[in-house]
């Protein structure tokens, strides 16, 4: 019975933020006035709905959330949206949902189809870990936290061009005003950083620990201190060198590509688990 | 004939158009050298932000030689030739001419329809021209004319109500830049009226308006209004390290903010964004802030032209009466104006009627009426007086209404030939009428700022 439930609430999830993407994509199109917040409200329903079904599906595998990766992808999707939500009045953001809404549904759709099944997820007893419940954590909130600051940093890019090219009708008037993107985007950096760097040392004891070393998980890594030294360098160079607007946009755009990367190679790895100890399974 | 010859923000662009503009230090050199020119008998230079225009009254028919006259004067003026500025130029002779100068003054050409300045400018143009001494009878009278036009679009027409200022604009663009004006500092760079209007709009939500001026104390003057700070202009570039919206409208001829300032100002302010509104032609900031250095925006009037457009649209009912005004007040200008020609007529008639009565009379008051006492005497001289009067109202009349007509001039002549008649003296020039004390006197500030 709880699985037709959750089903249900997966199904509900997604077809809000299915509307909620449609919407937005209307608004920057120029060819809906509904108000942002309108798309907005579709968000908060569609993570309402994803919420519930988290704990129901926890109920159902009577399994953690934050274990394996396939569980985590739907939470983080319920991550990214109560963070663009909580901080979209303060920055002035709404249109920041129009980048919000597609990621959540393609996170909550890639959680039950990709590399997936129905099978609970079993971790090899070696990999078995207190550290990694905090890990996944840490990274599940930092890389929500980046991709609104990445959101933050497109529009800006936009916005920025539209400006350059003095073409302020239109899709300029539907964007928020260009220094709110901007310190939108560093605050979301910022706040995201040191989860991140939280989740990379971890990371790193974790796979000390279990004495992990074939090439995906090194390119993984790789990738994972990419993504750390990106960010750090766009902070620090905004700090000290004063790198804002455009130069930071681009940084924070290229390392959040590097955390996307490493969320699709953990992606891939559950595809094709038998290298690495795993069961592919899903909630 | 009224002949116009110009550039507009319509046809030429603000490159071309800054090139042309003549400050009011060297206009009455300019209008003496344009006056010196046989084909054009009286002339007028306007110069706002939106339109460089020379008017001109000329004594040929077809206005063609005037037309080149003040095309080459406009190429002289550039140092160019008249080939250059051909792309740019538009120009308009006679009725379309009087109309044009019409339009103008009431705002109807303005690039933000309805907006009060132009009047004033055009204020100015007629002064300095009268000053000059090369505004006379007609074009003199034409322009006055145009005053009346401005008054009566302005209160029988809602043309000027809710009008998209340049200001406003710059504000919205601003807030669409910043978001919230209340954490930022806005720099005005000049103290004349554009200044003080964008002060007005600026100042209502920025947390701090300073104001950077040649004279200080005009400066201090304008700041002491919206409770700012004032600088001298030498102290520009550490002004701009304060400031995040910066307002330019001095009548410099060079750029007051140029690139090299901006970089070594964006190194110290840390890439923060600086947003410049350059509302003053000539320009004062250089446009390569805009394309070469990261976080800086420079717009100039002509790139707010498209948000202000969008006034005209809400506005065309207003535009409908207030052309109809400008074409009543048309007819009655070339009513008068063909009244002109008839005025002569009637004064000689008048004069030599009066002096060959009044040659009898003496005559006979010398010879056998010279025992009429004095009071006799003036008698008969009230008598004469009222019998010329009796004798001329109804051709004087006649000749009027026929001079108000297309083909009145054909009556004229006959009266001319019969009486044998010479051509009379041309009527005096006024004075441009002032609304408010302020206008023009704003307009000669030492950084003055002109739009249209």
């Amino acid at each position: 019975m709880n699985v037709y439930v959750a089903d249900a609430l997966f199904l509900a999830a997604s077809l809000a933020y299915l509307a909620a993407t449609f919407l937005f994509s209307r608004i920057l199109l120029g060819t809906s006035r509904a108000p942002a917040w309108l798309g907005s409200r579709l968000i908060a329903l569609g993570a309402s709905l994803q919420g519930v079904h988290v704990i129901v599906w926890s109920l159902v595998l009577h399994a953690c959330p934050v274990k394996g990766i396939h569980f985590p992808m739907s939470v983080f999707a319920v991550i990214l949206c109560v963070a663009y939500l909580s901080m979209r009045t303060r920055y002035r953001i709404d249109v920041v949902g129009a980048f919000v809404a597609p990621l959540a549904l393609t996170s909550l759709l890639a959680s039950r189809f990709v590399g997936g099944g129905t099978q609970m997820v079993d971790q090899a007893p070696r990999l078995k870990s207190a550290l990694l419940p905090v890990h996944v954590a840490a990274n599940l909130v930092g890389i929500a936290l980046f991709s609104l600051a990445f959101g933050a940093a497109t529009l800006y890019l936009v916005q920025e061009h539209l400006l350059k090219a003095k073409r302020i009708e239109g899709l300029f008037q539907r964007l928020p005003p260009l220094d709110a993107l901007d310190r939108a985007e560093h605050r979301f950096l910022l706040a995201g950083f040191p989860l991140l760097t939280i989740g990379i040392l971890i990371g790193t004891l974790w796979a000390r620990q279990v004495e992990m070393g074939g090439a995906a998980d090194i390119l993984r890594a790789a990738f994972g201190y990419l993504t750390w030294l990106l960010i750090a360098g766009v902070l620090l160079l905004r700090a000290a060198a004063g790198w804002r607007g455009r130069r930071a946009a681009y940084g924070t755009i290229a390392g959040f590509g590097f955390a996307m990367l490493v969320l699709i190679l953990y992606l891939l790895r559950e595809a094709n688990p038998g290298a690495h100890g795993h069961v592919a399974g899903m909630p | 004939m009224i002949v116009v010859v110009g550039v507009s923000h319509k046809t030429a662009p603000i490159e071309v158009r800054e090139k042309l503009s003549v400050g009011a230090d060297v206009l009455p050199e300019v209008l003496a050298r344009l006056s010196k020119r046989s084909e054009l008998k009286e002339v007028m230079f306007l110069s706002t932000c939106n339109r460089v225009e020379v008017l001109a009254d000329t004594s040929s028919d077809s206005g063609q030689a005037a037309l080149r006259a003040i095309r080459e004067g406009l190429a002289e003026l550039v140092g160019d030739s008249p080939e250059h500025l051909e792309g740019y130029l538009y120009d308009k002779s006679g009725h379309d001419a009087v109309r044009h100068i019409f339009r103008v003054a009431a705002s109807l050409d303005s690039m933000v329809l309805g907006e009060p300045q132009i009047l004033g400018q055009v204020k100015d143009a007629y002064d300095a021209a009268v000053a000059a001494g090369t505004l006379r009878n007609f074009l003199g009278r034409c322009v006055h004319r145009a005053f009346t036009v401005a008054k009566r679009v302005r209160t029988e027409t809602a043309l000027g109500a809710g009008t998209v200022s340049i200001s406003s604009v710059a504000v919205d663009l601003a807030r669409k830049i910043f978001g919230d004006l209340s954490d930022h500092t806005v720099l005005l760079v000049g103290a004349g009226e554009m200044a003080e209007a964008a002060a007005r709009s600026l100042g209502k939500g920025a947390r701090s308006i300073r104001v950077c001026n040649r004279s200080v104390e005009r400066a201090a003057h304008l700041a002491a209004q919206f409770g700012g700070g004032a600088a001298p202009l030498d102290k520009l570039e550490e002004e701009l390290l304060l400031s995040d919206v910066v307002v330019t409208s001095t009548g410099s001829r060079t750029f007051v903010v140029t690139r090299e300032m901006v970089k070594r100002v964006m190194k110290a302010r840390r890439g923060r964004t600086l947003f410049f509104i350059d509302i003053a032609v000539p320009r004062n900031v250089d446009p390569e802030i805009h394309t070469k250095i990261d976080n800086c925006y420079v717009y100039n009037v002509d790139d707010l032209e498209t948000e202000v457009a969008f006034g005209l649209k809400a506005r065309q009912n207003e535009v409908a009466a207030a052309e109809k005004i400008v074409g009543e007040e048309l007819a009655e200008f070339e009513s008068w104006a063909r009244g002109l020609n008839v005025s002569p007529t009637i004064v000689a008639l008048r004069a030599k009627t009066k002096a060959v009565l009044q040659a009898e009379l003496e005559r006979t008051l010398a010879g056998r009426l010279k025992h009429l006492t004095e009071g006799d005497r003036a008698a008969l001289q009230q008598m004469m007086d009222s019998s010329v009067n009796k004798l001329l109202h109804a051709p004087t009349t006649r000749l009027k209404i026929a001079a108000s007509q297309e083909d009145g001039a054909d009556l004229v002549r006959a009266a001319v030939h019969l009486f044998d008649l010479p051509e009379g003296p041309p009527p005096e020039i006024e004075k441009a009428p002032r609304d408010s004390p302020q206008g023009a006197d704003d307009a000669h500030a030492d950084d003055d700022d002109r739009l249209h």
